[in-house]
């Protein structure tokens, strides 16, 4: 590697002596310093970037990995419960809810013996580099409040997104790509305040690839592809530019537009490479159930994910899910439903898992996955779904110096409510930040008269997960 | 009982019990202070490195008065002990000591403690301890500041260059420079100066034929006549709008769900006709705080000042939230910011939960504040809540007939009600009048026959009763209550549909079905009295018209907390523009439904299309019981302290404060204090965002912070000038933008910085600055040759039922273009238009890879140099030289230097297809450096 803190931008520029990746992608604003310059963190971080398996619409906990045998014994019975939702709506506590079982069969796995339902067959199989947070809870009962509350910390007020805080406090590896990416977002329950800057510098934002459940062909950068005689026209450009320099000799905001189409073309030239799947080995495609139904979607955008953070980038989030105010996994009725979802990203995930592992990435990368709820163990209405749950649920992280095969936390003997070493969004957002070498009570940002941080004035480092 | 506690408590207070209780206090000493000491004092004591919740555990009195949530224990009463409940951990949103709980014993220990009355030797002053900072400033210390005091005119400066200024702003600024010894750069040549005025008055760029004629007009008042025709202009109202559009953080759509805001055009309409107008501005403050109760006034003064309120309606508020109480306070937060930053220039909801850590404000002023729109209805509520919208005042005869008009309609749904009431009940049917079953086939709609819902518990089939769709009905055999439901899964197309119960009536059966809509709009519950005959064709009862998206969204009927049985039939989801055809077949059609109530309803649906469409619009509405806020500790809208009366900001009140009323919200008289003389912040805040929008940097450079956290001003002599003399001017912004734009100060040139002044601060000569987004967007339409200048109205579709992946493709003015949350034109993300969800006095100007990559690369600039290239050669120009020329005054407002015209000529000379050659240098223009900088 380079070392950049010795080389200025314009010797950078001539020389291009790292080739593609040593100039930002964004923020050349004239003589100032680069706002996506690679930062010193706070302490010595276990990892460099993070990747973010958002399984939208609150996957169930109590069918994929916190284990209940209650709900097997008590099927069908009516019991009282403070239903997170009544309780929102009306205050009223005790609500009589009917139990239902889990369709899925749970078994230990691994060495750890880590309780998986029949629902992720292939991540079971990676049980023993995963680290479980069975007691999370959260804020907002309701979709719209909660996604933003898992990606901004708050259900309403307008925050930058985890992303952005990330890339703010750290910079990125590679200038010529964004910081912080977003692949096939959803426009539904906060959209893209859910990748936004808000109050941070525009350069933090997050870049949105594709959308939600649509093709992974969309997933993209925009503008990347020039028109014909692209070459022709920039010839043309740069000299035209040149002129309007020379009048100029110095200006250092002149300077940074012309800086800026340098690396935008040296962008349009690379860039597709980073996104082009089709030199991966079979052997990778196969990894990752590209390919085939109906995994080759969500494999692709795994596997765009690895590419990314391979080439520096410090954010990335693969969304499972859709525009719709009922996302994906949001089975109010019907549960089964999630089997359709499990087999579209169980394949995926495991093999991003795995692909991580083999090329060495997984120790310096924090995986993350989970929904921004879980989902009741009763049925909602007496039917055949879940209602939302944030009051106990489960995400599991990997890599970036956690314990492997480890769990922490407990919900009730039902699953619904976190009861032992709860851990609040917050906490995990502190927990992250901290994996990679940032104190989520020093990463602030001075706005509108006062600092701000991701956490607000929350959050506790859960230690007992770190390696 | 209670009263039992009170006595104890009385006891408590009185006198301390060393002597009353020995064993007491032994169990005290050796149990309880121990215990305390180890696991609650590192959160809850005068050692406290933060306390926590308010509450000191640490003395007698701080046990009995608590925290936040009240009285940690009720002396001999564990169970109703907040203190007991905490460390039992039974409740998960209140467990002590959080990270590890009691031992059984050691709760046991308390909760006997609790029982025998909380004897407690300690005593002393339950004291917080220190923070570490101290918080804020006081409100005395606060009105020192410069902020706060009222601006007063200065003397005007002695110079030594007498012959430069032309008017006062020339003499506060020279004499900034001179104090420092710089001199004022020259005059910028007139082609400049024109495409200055007409960016920052129009947002446009001039043609070469008005910047000939400005270089050309030779008299004196050259500037100030072109000023005059700029000001006279509409395309003034739609630039200077747009400026206040971003302070008022307009948008047309929110985040949530790409909710379209159909109405919200016609407040960028108001501004900008206000700008227009030369709306005095402390009238324009006073309608959008309050215009709802001005009271009357001309039907267009009415108008105005209904679509102004839309100005506290507008932020990007996440109405799904479902604690409504808390939503309410978020929404009323999201006013404070948005009036309190916009017009005042203060950050007060950093008082929400506290103090405000580093200005004069108080939370008590918070709330005061708070309360004001607090008794502002904003939102209906339910799942998804709404934000109100009201009938536009109308003329008279417009709205009498459109009340003659809902009167009808009214009158007409009254009978169809009576009606109704007198059909027969299925017990009364005649057997065999209401024939029989029917195939789902002929059941138009999506249907999903009983036979296909997903059950729940054990239901009976039946087809007693004769009528029936498909294989029969369902009953829950009147039995286990609770226990049952049938859930229907349509496959949908996305779309708007009635949801229609088939079911089968009778005396037997339920009156009260609950059943539950899951729609795109999120959940609705109904009952339905099976006991009434089915009104629509004797089968179905409407559930209503609902939203739904692609094969989601259900319906389930439950037979929870009914008496008698549940029956249902079908489910049937009928597109709503199929309604009218949508008829089972000829021999149901007549079924139980008598003759008068099917011919009211088609009368009632003829009546409800006709007549003109009410014009509505965002607003609030005054509640009807009027009541101050309790303070909220730490913001939490479950934890109430003291009451806040009603008030204005302490610090900044000179003279009497506003007197509340007692029958309305006091938004009135908030209005009037906005926009008052003696207020000292609204004039300055204004006319320092005016400085800024015109010098591309306020005098004050934290144009929205106007606190201690701010920027002080560079010049405040100046500034205080400028606030006095608008006001003087009567608040003509018009007068204001006059007095600027024809000084000495905003002609100079712009150039190089100079090394004793190098962020410009004194203004010794103009800032190049680079043009926003509308800018960049309408100059390339200019250049095209297709802006559409007329405007004003909607510029989407009405049909339109979400922002999402919204394609923009009109051609009108960037100030017209919906400003969708979810789906900004591109142009205006990459380069920086303001962020529609907060407001903005200065946006961002960032320089970009993905700038460069839009202007490089994106249809829309390819489009617009290719017309660009069309128009020239369809001009008459002597050659190519000309061309080149003629290319440059209209691109960049200038000729090409002799080395430019040679690139141009070489680039296009032979070129086979001079439209393409050409094009291709309207693209290099455009993405050029010059293309974006006003000099």
């Amino acid at each position: 590697m380079c070392d950049k803190d010795r080389l200025t931008r314009r010797q950078l520029l001539r020389g291009a002596a790292c080739g593609f990746g040593s100039l930002a992608f964004a923020g050349l604003a004239g003589a100032s310093e680069d706002p996506l310059a690679p930062k010193r963190p706070h302490f010595a971080p276990r990892a460099k970037r993070v990747i973010f398996l958002f399984m939208q619409g609150g996957v169930s906990h109590v069918d994929s990995y916190d284990h209940k045998p209650r709900l097997e014994k008590d099927d069908g019975k009516m019991m009282s419960f403070d239903d997170a939702r009544t309780v929102a709506n009306t205050g009223a506590k005790n609500s009589s809810q009917r139990i239902m079982k889990s369709p899925w069969t749970f078994a230990r796995h691994g060495r750890s013996g880590h309780w998986g339902s029949s629902l992720f067959p292939e991540i079971n199989r990676q049980m023993d580099d995963l680290t479980f947070i069975h007691s999370m809870h959260t804020e907002g009962v309701a979709h719209g409040p909660a996604t933003l509350f898992l990606h901004c910390g708050s259900t309403n007020l307008i925050r930058p997104s985890m992303g952005s805080w990330l890339v703010y406090g750290l910079g990125t590896e590679n200038a010529n790509l964004p910081g912080f990416v977003s692949i096939a977002p959803s426009s539904g329950n906060g959209g893209a305040r859910n990748y936004g800057n808000a109050f941070l510098p525009p350069v933090y934002q997050g870049t949105g690839l594709g959308r939600a459940g649509g093709p992974a062909s969309e997933a993209t950068i925009r503008n990347l592809k020039g028109p014909d005689g692209s070459e022709e026209r920039f010839d043309l450009l740069r000299e035209l530019n040149g002129e309007q320099l020379r009048v100029r000799p110095g200006d250092s905001e002149y300077e940074a537009v012309v800086n800026s189409y340098e690396l935008a073309w040296r962008m349009q030239k690379n860039a597709p490479d980073v996104l082009d799947l089709s030199k991966e080995s079979k052997a990778t495609l196969d990894l990752y159930g590209i390919g085939r139904k109906p995994t080759d979607d969500y494999g692709r955008q795994c596997l765009l994910a690895r590419r990314l953070c391979e080439s520096g980038v410090r954010f990335v989030q693969v969304t499972y899910g859709d525009n719709s105010a009922n996302p994906a996994w949001d089975q109010h009725s019907n549960l089964p439903k999630h089997g359709d979802h499990a087999r579209a990203v169980d394949r995926p995930v495991a093999g991003l898992l795995m692909d991580l592992k083999q090329r060495g990435l997984l120790e310096d990368t924090v995986v993350w996955w989970g929904g921004e709820f879980g989902r009741t163990p009763y049925a909602e209405k007496n039917g055949t779904g879940r209602d939302h749950n944030p009051g106990g649920f489960t995400v599991w992280l990997a890599g970036g110096g956690l314990k492997p095969g480890f769990a922490h936390g407990e919900t009730d003997e039902f699953g619904h409510k976190a009861v032992s070493d709860r851990v609040h969004m917050h906490d995990l957002h502190a927990t992250i930040l901290h994996q990679l070498g940032l104190d989520h009570e020093r990463l602030t940002y001075t706005y509108a008269g006062r600092p701000f941080r991701l956490t607000d004035v929350h959050g506790q480092v859960v230690r007992e997960i770190l390696a | 009982m209670i009263r039992g506690a009170a006595a104890v408590l009385l006891l408590l207070g009185a006198a301390p019990q060393e002597t009353s209780d020995p064993k007491g206090m032994e169990f005290f000493e050796k149990r309880i202070r121990p215990l305390i000491a180890d696991r609650c004092f590192t959160c809850h004591s005068a050692q406290a490195e933060k306390l926590k919740g308010g509450l000191l555990l640490d003395t007698r009195e701080g046990v009995l008065k608590g925290g936040d949530q009240g009285p940690a224990i009720v002396p001999g009463n564990p169970e109703k002990s907040l203190l007991i409940k905490a460390v039992r951990w039974v409740d998960p949103d209140l467990q002590m000591p959080p990270k590890k709980r009691l031992d059984p014993e050691q709760v046991a220990d308390l909760e006997a403690w609790v029982k025998m009355g909380a004897p407690d030797p300690r005593g002393g002053v339950a004291k917080p301890p220190p923070l570490k900072k101290p918080m804020g400033m006081s409100v005395e210390d606060g009105r020192k500041l410069w902020a706060y005091r009222l601006p007063v005119k200065s003397a005007l400066p002695a110079l030594r260059d007498a012959a430069w200024p032309s008017g006062d702003i020339d003499r506060f600024i020279l004499a900034g420079l001179e104090a420092k010894g710089l001199k004022p750069a020259p005059a910028a040549d007139r082609a400049v100066l024109a495409r200055r005025l007409f960016y920052d008055l129009h947002g446009l760029p001039p043609s070469p034929e008005e910047v000939d004629a400005f270089v050309a007009d030779a008299s004196s008042d050259a500037v100030e006549k072109l000023v005059d025709r700029l000001l006279a202009s509409p395309r003034f109202g739609e630039r200077w709008g747009r400026h206040w559009l971003d302070v008022a953080r307009f948008a047309e759509s929110l985040t949530l769900r790409g909710f379209i805001m159909k109405d919200a055009w016609r407040y960028r309409d108001y501004v900008i006709a206000s700008f227009n107008a030369d709306v005095p501005f402390d009238r324009f403050v006073r309608e959008q705080v309050a215009g709802d109760l001005m009271g009357d006034g001309t039907l267009e003064e009415r108008r105005r000042r209904a679509v102004a309120v839309t100005f506290l309606v507008m932020g990007n508020t996440n109405l799904e939230e479902q604690d409504k109480k808390q939503l309410e306070m978020d929404v009323v937060d999201e006013q404070l910011e948005t009036v309190c930053r916009g017009i005042l220039a203060q950050t007060v909801t950093c008082a929400r939960c506290h103090d405000h850590k580093f200005d004069p404000i108080p939370t008590r002023d918070y709330y005061a504040l708070a309360g004001i729109f607090k008794n502002s209805r904003t939102l209906e509520h339910s799942n998804v809540s709404k934000w109100l919208e009201v009938p536009l005042p109308a003329e008279p005869e417009r709205e009498a007939e459109a009340k003659k008009h809902d009167d009808r309609i009214a009158a007409l749904q009254a009978r169809i009600k009576a009606e109704k009431g007198k059909a027969p009940t299925l017990a009364e049917t005649p057997a065999g009048k209401t024939k029989g079953a029917l195939a789902v086939a002929d059941v138009p709609g999506v249907v999903v026959d009983s036979a296909k819902a997903e059950k729940v518990g054990d239901w009976m089939q039946s087809t007693y009763s004769g009528v029936y769709i498909g294989d029969g009905y369902l009953h829950d055999k009147n039995e286990g209550k609770g226990e049952k439901s049938l859930t229907f899964h349509p496959e949908l197309v996305a779309g708007r549909y009635e949801v229609r119960l088939a079911y089968s009536p009778g005396t037997s059966r339920s009156k009260e079905v609950p059943v539950t809509i899951l729609s795109a709009d999120g959940e609705k519950d109904v009952t339905v009295n099976e006991q009434e005959n089915p009104p629509i064709e004797g089968r179905f009862v409407s559930l209503g018209q609902h939203r739904f998206e692609n094969n989601q969204g259900y319906v389930i009927v439950s037979n929870e907390g009914t008496r008698g049985h549940v029956t249902a039939d079908a489910m049937v989801f009928i597109p709503v523009e199929k309604l009218e055809t949508a008829k089972s077949s000829a021999a149901t059609a007549k079924a139980t439904e008598t003759a008068p109530v099917r011919e009211l309803e088609a009368e009632l649906k003829k009546l409800q299309e006709s007549g003109a469409k009410r014009e509505t619009v965002m607003a609030v509405r005054e509640e009807k019981a009027i009541a101050d806020l309790k303070i909220h500790h730490r913001g939490s809208v479950h934890t109430l302290g003291d009451p806040a009366p009603r008030g204005v900001l302490q610090v900044a009140l000179h003279g009497e404060a506003p007197r509340m009323p007692a029958g309305q919200s006091g938004r009135k008289e908030l209005a009037d204090w906005l926009a008052s003389r003696d207020n000292p912040l609204t004039a300055r805040v204004f006319v320092n965002r005016a400085w800024h929008w015109l010098f591309g940097a306020g005098i004050v450079r934290t144009t929205d912070n106007f606190g201690t956290t701010g920027e002080k001003p560079s010049n405040p002599e100046l500034l205080d000038h400028l606030a006095v003399r608008f006001v003087e001017d009567g608040w003509s912004v018009k007068k204001l933008v006059r007095t600027i734009v024809t000084s000495s100060v905003y002609r100079m040139a712009s150039g190089v910085a100079s090394e004793a002044d190098p962020e410009n601060r004194l203004l010794g000569r103009a800032n190049r600055r680079r043009m926003d987004a509308e800018g960049i967007r309408d100059a390339m339409l200019v250049l095209s040759g297709r802006l559409k200048l007329e405007a004003g109205g909607p510029t989407f579709p009405a049909s339109l039922s979400a922002d999402y992946s919204y394609r923009h493709a009109g051609l009108e003015r960037g100030v017209y273009v919906p400003v969708f949350r979810n789906a900004l034109p591109e142009l205006f993300e990459v380069f920086d238009f303001a962020d529609t969800s907060v407001p903005t006095g200065r946006r961002e100007s960032s320089t970009v890879a993905p700038q460069a990559l839009y202007l490089m690369n994106n249809a829309f600039v390819l489009e617009q140099a290719g017309h660009a290239a069309t128009r020239l050669l369809s001009e008459s120009h002597k050659d190519d030289r000309a061309r080149a020329a003629r290319a440059y005054r209209l691109a960049l407002g200038r000729l090409p230097t002799e080395g430019e015209t040679a690139l141009l000529l070489r680039h296009v000379s032979g070129a086979k297809d001079a439209k393409a050659a050409w094009g291709a240098v309207f693209h290099a223009l455009i993405a050029s450096v010059d293309f974006r900088y006003v000099n």
